[in-house]
């Protein structure tokens, strides 16, 4: 399932993130990779952007539907 | 005279790590600092004295990686590789190590001199992460120094330990990578010319060939060194076909595993720390309905402060301006003499009681917000709003830097990722009501007919925005990349930053803005002796006095407007030959809004325009003059029409 589609409030694990090398690149750069634990935290209204916060670091980004459709996750498993 | 040969210092490290204030802590407060993703658009250049030694600093744009993905991370490369500098000095925001030691890791394979200021050790320590700088010295073999520039902590230390490593070189340790991405990485190396070095070494040139596809060089390649071309070629092949991911991907990756290795390695993180107030309060800002209502809020109460502050101030101030001005045609009459100093009084006057009582305040306001972090925050709330007219939330910095003055908003467009986005909100700043304006708009409709009528502008205004973005953007051709917005922690803004901010436009406006009012008032002043102005009045009288049914002495005030907003306004008062107080007695309350409305969009000011050029070329510069022209002139005639 893609970042939309995912629940919020719940670990997420990243599986892939599909799109142009642009997009890849400034995923990787703010420290998205696959592999690595995102959760969903917040949502803006009206198809707004999604609040994703990174586990391992605690910071948050703010994403855009268009972007957040091309990254691919499952839920998390186990403990932290 | 000051030696040239003073060693090159470069403060660099990813957006938002503190580095600014950093280096104000250190070159004397200079950079402008906030707690946005990029505000260091510019590079600034410091020369300072530490510890009796002369030192060139440089402030870089803040960059998450060596591969630049916007125009401010642009800036940031060509410094580092143009220059070569004597020492760099990279900050690392010690509560997200994992990932800023990524660009650590970059700057090593650079083999430049190097010590790292480990930056914002207290909030790392909230978020229960305790990283040893013994043990990550340790590890990148330079240098580390813990800092919490905010409060000035470590600062001695690092002033130290910089002026030690200029004697001492400090080079890292060269880190080495998966066994067979080095292997692939070796075998280009040896295939290098021996007098072929793109950028600093060897090693470094052949990474950045093999990880950019596009590196300048690499352009080039076919033709100069065409079995290097095919070694290159080769080496990508391999690297993508033994770990199945694009090449660039693979060494991202390589740096990623490093740097989380040094990262646990050198770190202790506590889990499951209690939310702190700032998860909490963060919670409730970015909340999809009170998220909105604290927004909505935070703006009316921005705009009622400042006319709250600034009303009774103006009345104040205003006060022995018109006495002098009376004493003034008491004692000089009505000639040549009276004029020049009459416009020397409204000049000076105008920058005392009209600009300052209400520029001071919304400096301030403005940097609180951009201090405690608001500004990211915004852009996630409004990005929803940004992209019904062709934009999205990254946008919303700069916009919102436009209530403070255009031209740095202009700037501010660097930190967007596509050309499209930059032109488009490059075209849509002119149209924010700057200081400038927000001064005509309070000390002229909030005095003379109420606050609420001001706020009405305001929200007309900002629907304006609206529009003309909707309808902009059907002009670009391609669409926007959408938003990646990383929101900073919020932070509790210090006082001593904030006065710093004040003290610097401030100092501008006093030395760049002022003098250009009082000389623009005198001029007038001139114009009207020698009554030249007539003529001027006579030329544009078919626009003001027909289309916008204005009384025609005004034409004069519009030439000026080019040059600064405020001028319009105090010329105004001297082109219609009143003091303020009785200003309604000549021109009626309709004719002061469709004066307002014309005046706020007219043209962009002078400086506005050359940044426009400057920043997107002399293109989008006439595009804009011409778009603002037709603009106030449809929308006034029509305010002109409805009232």
């Amino acid at each position: 399932m893609n970042l939309i589609q995912a629940p919020q409030g719940v670990r997420l694990k990243i599986v892939d993130i599909s799109g142009g090398e642009q997009v890849r690149r400034r995923l990787l750069s703010l420290g998205f990779h696959a592999g690595d634990e995102i959760e969903r935290i917040g949502r803006g209204i009206l198809r707004g952007p999604l609040l994703v916060k990174m586990i391992r670091s605690g910071s948050s980004v703010a994403i855009g539907r268009g972007i957040a459709l091309k990254i691919l996750v499952e839920i998390a498993d186990g403990p932290e | 005279m000051v030696p040239n040969n003073a060693p090159f210092v470069i403060f660099i490290g990813q957006p938002n790590c503190g580095k600014s204030t950093l280096f104000n802590a250190i070159a004397g407060h200079k950079a402008q600092t906030s707690n946005f993703p990029g505000t260091t658009v510019k590079h600034t250049h410091s020369r300072v004295n530490i510890g009796g030694r002369l030192l060139n600093i440089i402030d870089l744009p803040g960059t998450y990686s060596l591969n630049p993905a916007d125009p401010a991370e642009k800036v940031a490369l060509t410094h580092l590789f143009q220059e070569t500098p004597d020492l760099v000095v990279n900050v690392v925001d010690a509560s997200i190590l994992g990932r800023s030691l990524e660009l650590t890791l970059e700057l090593l394979e650079m083999e430049l001199p190097m010590v790292v200021a480990l930056n914002m050790t207290d909030l790392a320590e909230k978020k229960g992460i305790k990283v040893d700088p013994q043990k990550l010295s340790a590890l990148l073999g330079v240098p580390v120094i813990s800092t919490i520039a905010t409060r000035g902590k470590g600062i001695q230390e690092l002033f130290e330990t910089t002026l030690k490593c200029l004697d001492v070189k400090c080079f890292g340790t060269r880190l080495k990578w998966s066994g067979d991405v080095e292997e692939e990485i070796e075998r280009l190396i040896e295939r290098l010319p021996e007098d072929f070095s793109c950028v600093a070494n060897k090693r470094f040139t052949a990474i950045k060939m093999i990880e950019s596809g596009h590196l300048f060089c690499n352009e080039f390649l076919a033709d100069i060194n065409p079995g290097l071309k095919k070694s290159l070629d080769e080496v990508r092949a391999n690297l993508e076909c033994k770990r199945r991911l694009p090449v660039y991907e693979v060494i991202a990756a390589e740096r990623h595993h490093l740097s989380q290795k040094i990262f646990e390695e050198s770190s202790r993180v506590q889990r499951g720390k209690a939310i702190g107030w700032q998860e909490r309060l963060d919670g409730l800002i970015m909340h999809p309905l009170l998220g909105y209502v604290i927004l909505f809020i935070v703006f009316l109460s921005f705009f009622f402060l400042i006319f709250k502050v600034g009303s009774p101030l103006e009345t104040l101030l205003l006060k022995p301006f018109s006495w002098l001005k009376a004493v003034l045609e008491a004692k000089l009459g009505g000639g040549l003499l009276f004029h020049v100093a009459d416009g020397l009084l409204q000049g000076i006057g105008g920058g005392v009681a009209i600009v300052l009582p209400y520029f001071i305040p919304l400096l301030f306001l403005m940097a609180v917000l951009e201090d405690v972090g608001y500004l990211a925050r915004a852009g996630f709330l409004l990005d929803t709003f940004m992209h019904r007219i062709g934009l999205h939330g990254k946008s919303v910095s700069p916009f919102i830097l436009g209530f403070g003055c255009n031209v740095p908003a202009i700037v501010a467009t660097r930190i967007l990722e596509s050309r499209r986005d930059r032109i488009l909100t490059s075209l849509l700043i002119p149209f924010i009501p700057c200081s400038a304006r927000t001064t005509i708009i309070l000390a002229l409709v909030a005095f003379y007919l109420g606050p609420f009528w001001a706020l009405g502008f305001y929200a007309a205004n900002v629907l304006l925005v609206a529009v003309l973005g909707r309808v902009l953007s059907l002009f670009m051709k391609t669409a926007s990349p959408g938003l990646i917005l990383e929101i900073p922690s919020l932070k509790i803004p210090s006082l001593k930053n904030i006065l710093f901010k004040i003290y610097f436009q401030l100092k501008a406006f006093v030395l760049f803005a002022w003098p250009l009012l009082v000389a623009g008032s005198i001029v007038l002043g001139l114009i009207q002796a020698l009554h030249w102005d007539r003529a001027i009045n006579a030329v544009l009288s078919p626009l003001v006095a027909n289309i916008l049914g204005l009384p025609k002495e005004l034409g004069v005030t519009l030439v000026f407007g080019f040059l600064r907003k405020e001028l319009s306004l105090l010329m105004m008062l001297q082109a219609l030959g009143v003091g303020y107080q009785n200003l309604l007695s000549v021109i009626s309350r309709d004719q002061m809004i469709v004066f307002t409305v014309f005046v706020s969009f007219f043209i962009p000011c002078l400086s506005t325009f050359a940044i426009l050029w400057k920043e997107s070329g002399k293109k989008i510069a006439f595009i804009s003059a011409g778009l603002s022209i037709s603009v106030a002139i449809i929308v006034s005639f029509l305010v002109r029409l409805l009232i």
